[in-house]
C-alpha cells in the first residue's frame, strides 16, 4: 500500500500518543512546501549542517544546496518539485531502488516488536539475516558480525585477521596489503588502506603503521605496462608476492581489495588475478579479505562479485546493498576456519559497536534481500547491465574524448581522455568534473563526474527505458563539453 | 512458529556477537531472544519479562516500543529512503539547525554519522585537519585518559586503550596516543583525597604531559564529562574548566565524547553542562535517536567549521550512512520527545532518588565502597578489599541479577554502572535496588566460601 501525504499525515496522527505532540515536528519534516518553508530549510542546511565533501561558501553562492523531498525507482524529486534520474543510486547503494513501502512497513512492525535490546541478547531478525547471509556467500563463510557501515566492516574484518593470527601464535603478522586505486572505507585503519582520489590523507596523518600498497590490476593503465590485460593481471598479481617476501611473510597479516575497485572507474582485472591473488594468500597463510560493499548484491550481475572469479575469500565484508540504504547496516562474514579461533572463553573477540546487529535495521536487509531475490535484480543487473555497457560503448566512435568503457552488471564506468594514444588527461584548470556535472544537471541527471571518470551505478531495477534517457543525456554533454574544448562533431 | 531452540542454534551456528564466543553461549543456553519491549522492560520469546538496567547500550533514553517512532520511521521511508550524493533533505536539515540549537556555546555544525565510534573518529579527523588548514601541521597527537572508551574502530579503539578491547594483539597501534590519568576521585591517582583535590592534580598532569611531549605537536584532548568504561565517574568540578584553559593556552581543541552522556543521561542535556564549558568539538550517538535506528553526530564550534569553508578548504569524508534522512527524521523525533516530556528533568530527580537509595544501600553493605554519578548514570563500585577481580566472580553477579529479574551487565567484577531509559519510574528504581540489595547480601556469602 502506498500512502499519498495526506494519508501519511492521517496515519501518523492516528498513531500519536495523547502526552506527545509530534504535530508540529511532522508538518515540519514532511509537509514544508511553502517557498518560505523550503527557503528556511536550504538556509538551516548553510549554516548547520555540514554536507559530505561540500562547502558551504561556495553552495551559498549558487543558490543552496539541492534538497530532495522524495524518491521512486531510479528517481528523485526535489524541493521544487523536479524530477532527476540518480545515476549513482546515492553511493551506488540503493540497489533495489527507492521508495518500497515493503520495507518501510518491514521496519514498521519490527520497531512495533522492538526498537533494540539488551546487551547479550538478540532478536529474530538478526538471527534470519546471519542465516540468510550465510546460505548466500559461497563456500564456509558462515560467520557473521554486523556493524552499520561498509568502514566498520572493513575495519572488523582487520581486526578479526589480525587476531587469528595473535590466537594462531603469529602475533608479529600486522601488516595489511591493499591496492592503489582501491577504497575501503575512512576510519582510522582503513582510510590508510587503498589509495583513491576520494581522500586527502596529508590531512589526517600520520598513517596508520603496516599498510603496504600495490598496483591496481587495471588493464587500461597498467603500472607495469602490461600490453594485455592477461599481463596486467599477472604482474600485478606478482607484486602481492613480491611485496610479502620483500617484507617477510611472518609481518603480513591480509590482503584487502574490492573484487572490482571503485575509484579508478570500475577496472575489471583479467580472469588470472584473483585465483593467482588466493594461491599467494594461502601460501603465505596471509587472509585474503574481499571487499563487496560495493559490488554485492547483485551490483555487478552475480550475487557477490567475487563469483565471477570462483574464488572464495576467507573473509568478505557487505554493506550499502545488503539494505540498499534504507538504513545502516554492514557484515563481515567470515569463513568457518578463522572464526573458529574465537568461539569462546578468553579466545572470543573483543570489539563491541552499539549498533551491531540492529533489530530493524536486520528486519530491512532481509526484506530488501527478498526483493532481490524474488525480482530477479541479480539478472536484470546483467542483462540491462550488458545492454547499458553496449549503448556506452558506442559512444566511443562518435566522442574523441572516450577513452575507455569498462565494467560489469550495473557496475560501469567511461574514461575521459584528452588524447587517445597518450591517454592523457585534462588539466585541472579545465574542471572537467565540475563542468560535466553541470551538464549532466541540465539533462536531467543528478550524476557526479568524478574528473575525468564517469561511474554509473543505478539502481538494479532499472529499465532499458530508463538506460536510454542516461545515455541521451550524457551524449549531449558530451557533445557540449567536446564543442566548447573544439574537439568532435560540434568544434 | 519457530522454537527458542532452533533459533538459538541459527545464532550460534551464524552469528557473531559481541564480545562473547558462540561455545560459552551455547552451554549457556544463550542468547536470550527478545520479542517485545516496552519502557524499560523488554520481553524474551518464552514471554519472560526482564528489567533491561542499561538501557541497551546506555543508549535506549526514550524507552523503548514507543508507536510515535515507528511512525516517524515509516514515513520518512515512504517519503524519502536516501538522497544523491551532494544533496540534502528536510530532516537533515532541521536536525542540524535542532542540535545548533540545544548545544552549548558556538557550537553550530554538524557532520551526522551512525555511530559513537565514527563520530568520534570524524571527530578526531577535524582535529587534524583543523590545524593544517590553519598553517599549523605537525599537530597529530591525541591526549585522552587511561581506561576511557570512545569506540571500536582503528583510529578511536587506540583512545584510553580500555581493557575492555584488548588492544594487545592488535599492536602496533596507531602513532600519537598520549594517555593522561583519570580524574577519579574514588582512586586518585596522584593521591588526591578530595574530589577537587584529585581533579585539580589530574589537570596539571595534563599540562605536564602537553610540555613533555611538544605542544606543538598535539591536535586534541578528547574525554567524556563523565567517564562511563569505568562507571560513572565524576571528576571534580574544576576539572574541566582548568582543561579548558589549559586547552586554550596551548591552542589544543576539546573533544568532548558525550555519546553516552549526552540527550540527558546525565541529568542535563549535555553531560559538559554541569561544568560551565564549551568544547570546540561534540560527538553524539547512543541518545541522540535511542536506538531506533542507528545515528550519530559531530557537531563543530564556528570557529573550528569556518577553517574548512571555500572551496580550496574542503573537509574531505563521506560515509554512505552519514545524513541518513530515516535516522535524522528519527533523532529529531526522539529529541522533540525528550523535550516535551521533560526527561532531562526526569533523569535529575529520578537520578538524585536513585543515588540516595544507593547511599542507604552502601551503609548496609560495607562491601560497597563507592556510589557515584549524575542523573541515570550511576554506578557503585565494590570494595577491592573485599572482594576479587575476576571473570566467575562477573559471570556470578549478571547471573544472579537475572535471577532477580534484571538485564545488567557490569564492567568487570567490581564496578555496576546503571543507565536506565530516562522514562524510569520511582518504583521500578526500587526493584533494581532491592535486586541490588538481595544480590550484594548472597555476595558476602558467596565470597566467604570462594
Amino acid at each position: 500500500m502506498v500512502f499519498t501525504l495526506k494519508a501519511c499525515k492521517y496515519v501518523i496522527r492516528r498513531h500519536i500518543l495523547l502526552e506527545t505532540d509530534l504535530d508540529h515536528l511532522i508538518d515540519r519534516i514532511f509537509f514544508m512546501d511553502t517557498p518560505a518553508e523550503i527557503e528556511h530549510v536550504r538556509l538551516k542546511a548553510l549554516n548547520n549542517l555540514w554536507m559530505h565533501n561540500r562547502d558551504w561558501t561556495e553552495m551559498a553562492e549558487s543558490g543552496g544546496p539541492h534538497v530532495i523531498t522524495s524518491g521512486k525507482g531510479v528517481r528523485v524529486t526535489d524541493s521544487e518539485g523536479n524530477s532527476w534520474i540518480d545515476v549513482n543510486a546515492g553511493y551506488s547503494c540503493v540497489n533495489i531502488g527507492y521508495g518500497r513501502p515493503e520495507i518501510a512497513q518491514a521496519v514498521y512492525e519490527q520497531i512495533n516488536k522492538t526498537s533494540f535490546c539488551p546487551i547479550g541478547t538478540t532478536t529474530e531478525t538478526v538471527i534470519r539475516l546471519a542465516e540468510k547471509l550465510a546460505e548466500l556467500a559461497p563456500g564456509d563463510l558462515n560467520r557473521v558480525f554486523f556493524s552499520t557501515g561498509g568502514s566498520e566492516a572493513n575495519e572488523t574484518a582487520l581486526k578479526i585477521a589480525k587476531a587469528y593470527h595473535n590466537r594462531r601464535g603469529e602475533p608479529g603478522r600486522y601488516r595489511v596489503i591493499s591496492r592503489k586505486g582501491s577504497y575501503h572505507g575512512m576510519t582510522g585503519g582503513v582510510l590508510w588502506t587503498g589509495d583513491g582520489p576520494a581522500v586527502h590523507k596529508a590531512d589526517y596523518g600520520p598513517a596508520y603503521p603496516g599498510m603496504l600498497h600495490v598496483p591496481q590490476p587495471n588493464p587500461y593503465r597498467c603500472e607495469f605496462g602490461g600490453e594485455t590485460e592477461s599481463e596486467c593481471a599477472i604482474l600485478c598479481a606478482q607484486a602481492i608476492e613480491d611485496t610479502i617476501l620483500f617484507h617477510g611473510a611472518e609481518t603480513i597479516s591480509a590482503f584487502i581489495g574490492e573484487p572490482i575497485a571503485i575509484p579508478q572507474g570500475a577496472p575489471v582485472p583479467s580472469k588470472e588475478y584473483w585465483p593467482m591473488v588466493r594461491d599467494i594468500c594461502d601460501r603465505y597463510g596471509v587472509i585474503m579479505i574481499a571487499d563487496e560493499v560495493v559490488c554485492g548484491f547483485g551490483r555487478t550481475g552475480k550475487m557477490f562479485a567475487m563469483e565471477h572469479f570462483n574464488v572464495v575469500p576467507d573473509i568478505m565484508t557487505v554493506a550499502k546493498g545488503i539494505i540498499s540504504a534504507y538504513l545502516p547496516m554492514a557484515g563481515t562474514i567470515v569463513s568457518d576456519r578463522i572464526a573458529d579461533s574465537f568461539s569462546g572463553g578468553d579466545a572470543s573477540l573483543k570489539h563491541v559497536l552499539t549498533n551491531s546487529g540492529h533489530p530493524v535495521s536486520a528486519a530491512a536487509a532481509l526484506k530488501n534481500i527478498s526483493i532481490i531475490e524474488e525480482e530477479n535484480m541479480v539478472d536484470n543487473a546483467k542483462v540491462v547491465g550488458g545492454y547499458f555497457k553496449n549503448q556506452l560503448e558506442n559512444m566511443i566512435m562518435d566522442h574523441p574524448y572516450v577513452g575507455d568503457v569498462r565494467g560489469v552488471g550495473l557496475f560501469l564506468a567511461m574514461e575521459l581522455v584528452s588524447d587517445r594514444k597518450t591517454k592523457a588527461g585534462f588539466d585541472t584548470g579545465i574542471e572537467i568534473g565540475v563542468r560535466l556535472t553541470k551538464k549532466f544537471k541540465s539533462k536531467g541527471l543528478i550524476f557526479r563526474a568524478r574528473e575525468n571518470i564517469l561511474h554509473f551505478g543505478p539502481p538494479l531495477c532499472i529499465t532499458r527505458e530508463e538506460v536510454d534517457e542516461i545515455v541521451h543525456a550524457v551524449d549531449l554533454g558530451l557533445w557540449e563539453f567536446e564543442g566548447e574544448c573544439g574537439v568532435g562533431r560540434f568544434a | 512458529m519457530n522454537t527458542k531452540t532452533e533459533l538459538q542454534g541459527k545464532a550460534n551456528r551464524h552469528l557473531w556477537m559481541q564480545a562473547k564466543g558462540w561455545a560459552d553461549m551455547t552451554a549457556a543456553g544463550e542468547p536470550m531472544i527478545i520479542e517485545s519491549a516496552n519502557g524499560i522492560s523488554v520481553t524474551d520469546i518464552e514471554g519472560n519479562t526482564w528489567l533491561d538496567v542499561n538501557g541497551g547500550y546506555s543508549s535506549v533514553n526514550i524507552g523503548y516500543g514507543r508507536k510515535d517512532m515507528a511512525d516517524i520511521v515509516k514515513n520518512q521511508m515512504l517519503q524519502l529512503s536516501y538522497y544523491p550524493e551532494q544533496t540534502t533533505t528536510f530532516p537533515n536539515a532541521l536536525l542540524a539547525e535542532k542540535l545548533a540549537e540545544i548545544t552549548p556555546g558556538t557550537l553550530s555544525r554538524v557532520w551526522p554519522v551512525s555511530g559513537g565510534s565514527e563520530a568520534n573518529e570524524i571527530a578526531i579527523r577535524m582535529a587534524r585537519a583543523y590545524h593544517v588548514r590553519r598553517g599549523d601541521k605537525g599537530r597529530y597527537k591525541i591526549i585522552s585518559r587511561y581506561g576511557s572508551y570512545h569506540g571500536a574502530t582503528s583510529g578511536v579503539a587506540w583512545l584510553g586503550r580500555p581493557a575492555s578491547l584488548g588492544l594487545d594483539q592488535y599492536e602496533p597501534g596507531p602513532l600519537g596516543m598520549i594517555y593522561a590519568s583519570q580524574p577519579n576521585p574514588y582512586s586518585c591517582s596522584f593521591g588526591g583525597k578530595s574530589p577537587s583535590e584529585c581533579a585539580i592534580l589530574c589537570a596539571q598532569d595534563i599540562e605536564n604531559l602537553i610540555i613533555q611531549n611538544d605542544p606543538d605537536t598535539i591536535a586534541a584532548i578528547i574525554g567524556e564529562p563523565i567517564t562511563s568504561s569505568l562507571g560513572a565517574v565524576v571528576p571534580g568540578e574544576q576539572y574541566w574548566l582548568i582543561v579548558r584553559e589549559i586547552c586554550d593556552r596551548y591552542g589544543i581543541l576539546l573533544i568532548d565524547d558525550e555519546v553516552v552522556c549526552g540527550f540527558g543521561r546525565t541529568g542535563k542535556m549535555f553531560g559538559i553542562e554541569h561544568f560551565g564549558v564549551t568544547p570546540d568539538i561534540m560527538t553524539l550517538a547512543k541518545g541522540l535517536g535511542s536506538s531506533y535506528v542507528p545515528i550519530g553526530a559531530v557537531i563543530a564550534t564556528t570557529q573550528i567549521a569556518d577553517a574548512f569553508a571555500g572551496k580550496e578548504n574542503i573537509f574531505y569524508a563521506a560515509l554512505t550512512a552519514g545524513g541518513h534522512p530515516v535516522s535524522t527524521a528519527s533523532a529529531l523525533a526522539n529529541i522533540n520527545i525528550i523535550e516535551q516530556e521533560g526527561l532531562v528533568e526526569a533523569s535529575a530527580v529520578k537520578g538524585r532518588y536513585f543515588i540516595n537509595r544507593l547511599n542507604n544501600l552502601a551503609v548496609k553493605h560495607p562491601i560497597v565502597g563507592d556510589v557515584r554519578g549524575m542523573g541515570l548514570l550511576v554506578a557503585i563500585e565494590l570494595d577491592s578489599k573485599f572482594t576479587i577481580d575476576d571473570k566467575e566472580l562477573e559471570d556470578w553477579l549478571v547471573n544472579t541479577f537475572k535471577d532477580n529479574g534484571l538485564l545488567l551487565r557490569t564492567l568487570g567484577s567490581r564496578v555496576i554502572q546503571m543507565s536506565p531509559p530516562l522514562c524510569i519510574t520511582e518504583a521500578e528504581i526500587d526493584i533494581i535496588v532491592d535486586a541490588l540489595d538481595s544480590t550484594l547480601t548472597k555476595l558476602s556469602s558467596y565470597l566467604s566460601k570462594v
